[in-house]
């Protein structure tokens, strides 16, 4: 049984944590600034999220497939994803298992991992509000 | 000499860029700094020339040591085409300073895949920053006893209980304690700061038992061995490193047994696919110098290059030149841009590369004549660098096996 009950479940929870990375005061403009659009592809359930960079200002979060090329693609399950998140798995060792397919220059990805750290300060909390275990 | 025509026509005028500059790096420090280098005949000596540290220290400036880190910490971030064509330009100045300044970087590299706020401010901060050569780093993982076999990943005997690594590292309380030595091979051994270390953990899983960590190299109970003295690439310091208790911070342990193999696996394609594009560099270093040679000296009434065999040969060269670049250079865009990556074409790269290279360099030698084993002329160095780039980073014999696993 995935972790997340249903496709609008994981919209509910993922998405609003990202909201929360982006409305971050000092983490939400530097991610707009990074210029860097991420595509997660997940699965079980399935979907699609990108984290835009918005106006360049504030950052955007838009689900389904979009006409926009990513500069970083993960594929990962939303078992995997509620891990990450929860700093059960660390990027390496699930890039190094294929828990997490990555594609994008390392560098790249490797800046990105600094930018989301409010994003995993946030989440055992928002994922516990949202009745998720953790 | 104006290098090569870049069959990719799509470069952007900033690639453009940094191809020029680094030729011109690579053409007025690298080139002239490490063929002055290679005529002493001590290392320890080699190492203490003034020019040695320079040169290090004007890599640093550029940047070039940071060509893998994020820029958000002030790393040139090169994407993995702008990797290729620096590494490339740089081996084509200097195989010696290219694997010197390109294996510097591990440590914070390695730090910035699992980036805490103490690794930034210990590790890959001041690297970034770093402009004197003052932070210098190494990868240690082959041992006396252990040389290609502890590039095996994945294969049945990697996981051989009976196969037990040199270097070990045990949990005490919040430090990890490291005893062993690694060989004699180490980039960077004498002259490094900090060691990306791969000692093992756990014997009962073989090789592959293995983890992954930084240890600051003035700790208590480091020490480091004489710099090796060997055939070619002279320039580049290599020598061991002996643990004797010594103690870093768990955090500095970067992966466990649980992710060794599969973290090994994506190293070994990082440093094969860049090692692969070096060899390119040396390979066109050496074609270079053969052509430029050909069409000046006079043998039988007219150039050598009038002469069709000569011709023949050159272009053979020219040949197998293309065909290095053309794989290595999509090998590394695959791999570089994609985790986990497909290592058996990084290892293509590198077997595929360095034998041309050696090739090449072979050839080159046989055009110059007798001037060909004269340290007047650079072929020889030349040659005697690439012989032994077939052996470093996984002897490609070995490293065909390893990579024939992924067939």
């Amino acid at each position: 049984m995935p972790v997340f009950e249903s496709k609008e479940k994981m919209v509910e929870v993922l998405g609003g944590l990202f909201n929360i990375l982006l409305n971050d005061p000092v983490a939400g403009p530097k991610f707009a600034a990074a210029d860097i659009v991420i595509k997660f592809n997940l699965s079980d359930p399935s979907g699609e999220l990108y984290i835009t960079p918005g106006d360049g200002v504030k950052g955007e979060v838009l689900w389904g497939s979009q006409d926009i090329k990513p500069s970083v693609e993960m594929t990962l399950s939303g078992d995997t994803s509620h891990k990450f998140w929860l700093k059960q798995i660390s990027m390496p060792i699930a890039l190094a298992k294929g828990l997490i397919k990555a594609k994008g220059p390392m560098p790249k990805i490797l800046k990105l991992l600094p930018i989301l750290t409010p994003a995993y300060a946030a989440y055992p909390a928002w994922a516990k509000s949202q009745g998720m275990p953790v | 000499m104006k290098g090569y025509t870049d069959l990719n026509i799509e470069l952007t005028k900033e690639q453009i860029t940094i191809k020029e500059e680094t030729r011109r790096f690579a053409k007025e420090v690298l080139r002239p700094a490490s063929l002055e280098l290679d005529k002493i005949a001590d290392p320890e000596a080699m190492i203490n020339h003034p020019l040695f540290m320079d040169t290090m220290k004007k890599g640093y400036e550029l940047g070039y040591h940071t060509v893998f880190l994020p820029d958000t910490w002030g790393g040139l971030a090169s994407d993995p085409l702008e990797t290729h064509i620096i590494f490339e330009e740089l081996a084509w100045g200097s195989v010696d300073f290219a694997v010197g300044i390109g294996v510097s970087c591990f440590p914070a590299f390695f730090a910035s895949m699992v980036p805490s706020d103490r690794l930034i401010d210990e590790i890959i901060t001041p690297f970034c920053q770093n402009t004197d050569a003052s932070i210098i780093g190494c990868w240690g993982i082959t041992e006396p006893d252990h040389g290609t076999d502890t590039l095996t990943p994945f294969t049945p005997e990697f996981k051989n209980p009976k196969i037990k690594g040199q270097t070990t590292a045990t949990l005490d309380g919040d430090e990890w304690v490291i005893r062993g030595q690694k060989a004699a091979w180490v980039s960077n051994g004498t002259i490094a700061t900090h060691c990306l270390l791969y000692p093992t953990i756990d014997e009962s899983m073989g090789m592959s038992g293995g983890g992954i960590c930084i240890v600051p190299l003035n700790l208590p109970g480091v020490k480091k061995g004489k710099p090796l003295d060997k055939l070619g690439q002279r320039a580049l310091n290599q020598g061991e490193i002996f643990f004797d208790n010594v103690r870093i911070p768990k955090e500095y342990m970067l992966v466990e047994p649980d992710a060794y193999e599969a973290m090994l696996d994506i190293t070994l394609s990082t440093a094969n696919a860049a090692i692969g594009t070096m060899f390119v560099g040396v390979a066109r270093a050496a074609y270079e110098e053969a052509l430029a040679y050909t069409k000046q000296r006079i043998q039988g009434g007219k150039p050598l290059f009038e002469h069709q065999m000569i011709k023949h040969k050159l272009f053979n060269m020219f040949m197998k030149i293309e065909a290095a670049r053309s794989l290595s250079r999509a090998a590394m865009i695959y791999n570089y841009n994609n985790t986990p990556p497909k290592i058996e074409y990084s290892i293509a790269a590198k077997v595929f590369c360095t034998d041309v290279a050696f090739e090449v360099a072979h050839q080159a030698v046989q055009l110059f004549g007798g001037n060909g084993v004269s340290r007047e002329y650079p072929v020889e160095k030349f040659f005697r660098d690439a012989r032994a780039g077939q052996i470093e980073d996984g002897a490609n014999d070995s490293l065909m096996i390893t990579a024939a696993h992924h067939l």
